[in-house]
């Protein structure tokens, strides 16, 4: 595999570098007329020289060439004003040096050294669920991780603190008391509110119908019964009917609750509802919700969340469950746990250490994703031991032992080896095994099942690759790339905590902030699941739509919540860059910014991220920010500064032809009186107008936005930050992906077979 | 409140969520549990500080005049009760948050200098770099005598992806409290999680199976130690640096279960409190928990210092309650509406209020001697003044509560211009036992804080 990666790697940079012009001393010419003046060992301008850069041994200094490619291909350099090459001979040299740059990475292949990698708290929620086949939302239990080069599953930024470890020890003995089901457990009471959970909306958990309320995945711990609170909070409304509250479990109506409000009462209300019921052990949907027939008046008027006014109904919503419990347990029930660790239980009078061993061995080798040896095993048994003279029964030493196994750094480290013997420095094949983990914590985020661990014991997996990859894409555990790499990429996971300014947006609600997170969710979905072409990020003609989101964005005749396929055949709308999301996220709570837009799309799209701010700059844009004219004003005029054009010329005319969106997204024509000027031109004299004329521009140069993706996947990948070493890599990715018409799968595979991905470099000795 | 009534028996109210739970506390066990751990007979010193963010409406803030005769302003009004168990300091700098050369990101470098005093690195990504804050200053010797060292707690579950402040990692906002120059630490933002770290999290009121529970914990420690020490032979010096902080974490969890061990068993039973259930609905019911439960670690000395942002640097809470719809950060930037100003003012002194409620629990709650405040200094300030400017000079900062004796109160007192609000950290550690050379750009302990 890898030597025909490598064979591939060659070819293509054969191929596409076109090598015969222009030489190695024309290029060395170009350097010295047009960069050395600002960039020589004196003067470093942005701490950049290339004197003494040596056009005829590139890899010599890797980093500093790909720094010079980089701003020569985007034009950024030599900047405005100064003496600049012939476009023509900027494209060869542009050419000239990247496959030279390709070359050498073949030559002197350097895959990078991962450090020691910790599960984050997406990874180790889906190890338990994938272990146990425990579902738990460890969100309130665990710290959230710390995140570097735009993800949180960065090996060097994971540490362990103190804290951190005293609350892997107080999950693991949850998880292992939830998993085992152990009776004792003292009862408790648990609040959730609405919002966080599934949405209601869509769910085969509930009807369509409904409104205010919120649907609950709740793992009740034992066969036992369990007291429901349901909180409500409203405003009555004379002549309104009464409001009806539909209470579900596992989609089921158990009860439809009348709420009888006097308006004369109180200007605000609340109810408790409480309800007190046996329950079997394990997973359960919760549902409460209103009924939305119930909210009409007598006059007609269907209510609209959060629009304007107070509608004139029963303005009535679930402010919160309780699940208090257990009480009056009978028993551990016969959960999907359970049944996942017992596979085994000893006979009565015969010794229990056989089956004790063979169900840890189990356990141990899948959350350890490698085979045991009895070196893991034999202080497993004596925690077992432990635990089942502390607590009495054969299950409470395996809970002990589990809890051991949850702790382990076996299963909280992904670890990596380089073979005793190897020099330092060289760059090996990971093993079979470690191969298997990286494919499953890239495309799952969680353990390799046992499919993948099978073929990675008999060294099958190399042979196999391209399978396991599909299968794995098709698997709905790869929805965590929604979840936690498009979530991540694209910003949407700042969807949820974002506080557009209620005074200007006040049709900005819940409902319109999930659909708008959902529309990019499904596309990106969309992507994976049809294998389509990434493309359609920037220019799909179709997106998915509620009734909520299509009446924001003025789209007739879709009704109702749930989501579907809708035809985008107008200017306005198609590609993420007109999502609500992207422009909510890449937006000010208050209002719009070409800045901000600019930059989001220079990071997110196109991969060439302008640096910070210099020094002592003023915020210009918050002074000027009174009107759109002004702004604009201000901007040009900020734009003659030499010190600030070459940054801003690039930043504020992506994020002008926005303007027609406005900070949650909904589409302007007109803006305080003035009609909206969508107009920017990049340097170069390239001009456009609005959001069909950035993304043709941005669709000329495709190869920008397929290295965005590659480069984004690829850290994601590989958990570390890019290194320039790194660079021939993802333009590799971009040819492989390219000549497969950039489906996603083909990238992932590009990825997957990469030099970075497929072997480590041992550490310096 | 968390105890309502002095010297009933066993049973006290614990008014947290709406229900009156019943919690045999801890008035007649408080002394035989603090008393190993009081010296010659003290009480030791308790630290809070407590962190407002955007700033405040200075010209309601801070009073008019000087010294004793002082009256309080508009916004410092629902103090009054307390007003001689508290300072109002002004004149304190943190000249480090200032941009320096750094362009924008003046929430970020507020949050990350307010105990720091420290100018951090302008970065996103994971090579984040401030200071020691005061609170880990003072825990790594004050808190060697109880079983968590401190506790950092918050009301905002706002972590961002991405960079949070014009090019600043959100580490930077997030947090007050800096273990290490590179290690800040997340605040815990859900009652539930801090009652399961000061109480533990399940059937745990039963001194026998709660040693019981520390007995395995010890025996699962030990297996992860040996785990780990396979795991490192034959790994590079970066592996095995990783691997080396999860054993430095074993170490202090053990450390912790010993600290636990030696209590005496019939000292340390547990207050049958019920656990919170999550996070409660509004930010008034939120924050009146958490002082619960930081009234509680006090009380039973499990922690002598604690933070507690009450909303992250740069946050965007509504006060819909009190009549503020706006979000907090934005609204901020008042360019001097009056309508804004006047709402921000209603938020500084709504917070205020909260300060007071969590005073008057402390004072109603025995301690030795005294009451919880007598032993304590609860510090309470934003780390920036003017919010609109964002400036980071003359800082709204009150240190309430005795400190055993060496603070007194009922005063407002001016510092010089250009003195480091670090310099407060100084004395604050000070009276607390602690005397490092220097915290951020410390340049001596302050004066005033006890003579009259």
């Amino acid at each position: 595999m890898i030597q025909k990666w490598i064979w591939g790697l060659a070819t293509a940079a054969t191929l596409l570098s076109q090598p015969a012009e222009p030489s190695a001393a024309s290029a060395q010419q170009l350097l010295t007329t047009y960069c050395q003046g600002c960039h020589s060992e004196s003067n470093r301008s942005g701490g950049v020289s290339v004197q003494g850069l040596k056009a005829d041994a590139v890899s010599d200094s890797g980093m500093t060439w790909e720094k010079v490619l980089r701003k020569v291909r985007t034009g950024e350099m030599p900047p405005l004003g100064l003496p600049r090459p012939k476009p023509a001979d900027s494209t060869a040299f542009v050419g000239w040096l990247e496959g030279e740059l390709d070359r050498s990475a073949v030559a002197k292949r350097n895959p990078g050294t991962p450090l020691v990698h910790r599960l984050n708290r997406a990874e180790y929620s889906n190890a338990i669920r994938d272990l146990l086949s425990l579902r738990l939302d460890h969100a309130a239990s665990l710290p959230a991780d710390d995140s570097g080069y735009g993800f949180d599953n960065i090996g060097s930024v994971l540490t362990v603190s103190p804290l951190l470890m005293e609350k892997y020890m107080a999950t693991a003995r949850r998880v292992s008391r939830l998993a085992v089901g152990t009776v004792k457990s003292g009862a408790a009471i648990e609040r959730f509110t609405p919002g966080k959970g599934p949405a209601l909306d869509g769910s085969d958990d509930m009807p369509l119908n409904l409104r205010g309320g919120l649907l609950l995945n709740y793992h009740f711990p034992v066969d036992a019964e369990y007291t429901f609170l349901i909180r409500i909070r409203g405003n009555p409304v004379a002549k309104a009917l009464p409001p009806k509250l539909d209470i579900r479990m596992d989609g089921k109506r158990f009860k439809l609750h009348e709420v009888v409000i006097d308006p004369n009462e109180e200007a605000q209300i609340t109810r408790n509802i409480e309800l007190r019921l046996p329950m079997k052990a394990g997973l359960h949907s919760i549902g409460a919700a209103f009924l939305t027939e119930n909210l009409k008046v007598e006059s007609g008027v269907v209510s609209r969340r959060g629009v304007g006014a107070a509608p004139p109904v029963n303005n009535v919503s679930v402010d919160y469950l309780q699940i208090g419990g257990p009480f009056n347990a009978s028993g551990p029930g016969d959960t999907e746990s359970r049944k996942t660790i017992f596979q085994c239980r000893p006979s009565a009078g015969q010794p229990e250490t056989p089956c004790a061993q063979r169900i840890l061995s189990t356990i141990a080798r899948r959350a350890y994703r490698r085979p045991v040896t009895s070196a893991d095993i034999t202080p497993l048994m004596s925690l077992f031991a432990l635990g089942r003279k502390d607590g009495g029964s054969f299950d409470a030493g395996i809970e002990t032992a589990l809890r051991a196994i949850l702790v382990s750094p076996n299963f909280l480290f992904r670890v990596e080896r380089d073979s005793a013997s190897a020099p330092g420095a060289t760059a090996h094949a990971v093993s079979d095994l470690e191969l298997a983990s990286r494919l499953s914590f890239f495309l799952w985020s969680s353990l390799p099942d046992e499919e993948l661990l099978r073929l990675a014991e008999q060294k099958k997996l190399r042979a196999t690759l391209p399978q396991q990859v599909r299968r794995m894409l098709a698997d709905n555990k790869a929805r965590s790339l929604v979840e936690n790499f498009a979530g991540q990429w694209l910003h949407l996971r700042n969807i949820p905590t974002w506080r557009p300014d209620p005074d200007r947006f006040p049709q900005f609600d819940d409902a319109l902030r999930s659909a708008m997170q959902r529309e990019t969710e499904m596309l990106f979905e969309y992507i994976v699941r049809d294998d389509r072409s990434i493309l359609d990020f920037l220019n799909a003609d179709y997106s998915f739509l509620n009734e909520r989101l299509a009446r924001h964005y003025g789209i007739p005749n879709v009704k109702g919540t749930y989501f579907r396929k809708v035809a985008m055949n107008g200017e306005e709308r198609g590609g993420i860059l007109t999502h609500a999301s992207i422009l909510t996220v890449s937006s000010y709570p208050t209002r719009t910014s070409p800045v901000l837009r600019g930059k989001w799309i220079l990071e997110n799209i196109l991969a060439t991220p302008p640096p910070p701010p210099p020094p002592n700059v003023p915020d210009l844009e918050e002074k000027a920010a009174n009107s759109a004219k002004d702004l604009r004003a201000a901007l040009e005029k900020h734009r003659a500064s030499a010190g600030c054009a070459s940054c801003h010329s690039r930043l504020d005319p992506l994020g002008f032809a926005l303007e027609n969106f406005d900070a949650v997204g909904k589409f302007r024509a007109v803006e305080d009186g003035a009609v909206v000027d969508a107009s920017g031109s990049l340097p170069g004299g390239i001009h456009f107008v609005g959001p069909s004329g950035l993304k043709k521009v941005l669709l000329e140069r495709q190869d920008y936005f397929v290295e965005c993706v590659s480069e984004k996947l690829l850290t994601y990948a590989l958990g570390r930050g890019l290194e320039h070493f790194d660079l021939p890599v993802v333009r590799q990715i971009r040819r492989e992906a390219t000549a497969k018409d950039h489906r996603f799968s083909e990238l992932v595979l590009a990825v997957v077979n990469s030099v970075p991905f497929q072997m480590r470099r041992s550490p310096e000795r | 409140m968390i105890i309502t009534r002095k010297s009933l028996s066993r049973r006290t109210l614990l008014r947290g969520f709406g229900t009156a739970v019943a919690l045999p506390f801890l008035d007649s066990m408080t002394p035989a549990m603090a008393a190993p751990n009081r010296i010659g007979g003290k009480s030791p010193v308790r630290m809070a500080f407590l962190y407002v963010p955007n700033g405040v409406i200075m010209k309601d803030w801070t009073p008019k005049s000087e010294g004793s005769g002082y009256e309080l302003t508009k916004t410092l009004q629902p103090l009054a009760e307390h007003r001689e168990r508290m300072l109002v300091l002004s004149g304190l700098d943190q000249y480090n948050g200032q941009s320096l050369g750094d362009g924008a990101g003046d929430h970020a470098r507020a949050g990350a200098t307010w105990l720091t005093g420290v100018h951090p690195k302008k970065t996103q990504g994971a090579d984040i770099l401030a200071g020691v804050s005061a609170d880990q200053v003072a825990a790594k010797e004050v808190g060697k005598a109880t079983t968590l060292p401190s506790l950092e707690l918050g009301l905002e579950d706002n972590r961002m992806v991405g960079g949070c402040d014009s090019g600043y990692s959100c580490a930077y906002s997030n947090t007050v409290a800096w273990s290490s120059p590179t290690t800040p630490l997340p605040p815990e933002i859900n009652p539930r999680a801090v009652f399961e770290r000061l109480f533990g999290d399940g059937e745990t009121t039963d001194p026998a199976a709660r040693a019981l529970a520390a007995r395995q914990d010890r025996s699962i420690l030990d297996f992860v130690r040996a785990d780990a020490a396979r795991i490192g032979m034959g790994l590079g010096a970066g592996d095995k640096r990783k691997l080396g902080e999860y054993l430095d974490a074993v170490r202090e969890i053990e450390i912790r279960i010993q600290k636990l061990e030696k209590q005496d068993p019939n000292a340390i039973a547990l207050p049958t409190m019920e656990r919170p259930a999550g996070v409660p609905p509004t930010f008034e019911e939120h924050v009146d928990l958490m002082f619960d439960l930081m009234t509680i670690a006090f009380q039973a000395d499990l922690t002598r210092v604690i933070t507690l942002m009450i909303g992250r640097e740069g946050g965007n809470r509504t006060y819909r309650n009190i009549g503020v719809p706006d979000a907090h950060h934005g609204l901020s930037h008042h360019f001097n509406d009056s309508t804004k100003i006047d709402r921000l003012q209603k938020i500084d002194q709504h917070h205020v209020k909260q300060l007071a409620s969590f005073l008057a629990k402390l004072q109603a709650t025995k301690d030795g001697d005294g009451s919880l405040l007598d032993h304590s200094m609860i510090m309470y300030g934003s780390s920036l003044s003017d919010g609109n400017r964002h400036e980071h000079l003359d800082l709204p900062t009150i240190l309430a509560g005795g400190g055993n004796g060496r603070v007194h109160g009922g005063r407002h007192i001016r510092y010089k211009k250009g003195t480091p609000m670090t310099n407060l950290f100084l004395s604050m550690l000070d009276v607390a036992g602690v005397q490092p050379e220097k915290i951020g750009d410390s340049t001596g302990k302050i004066e005033h804080l006890s003579n009259l």
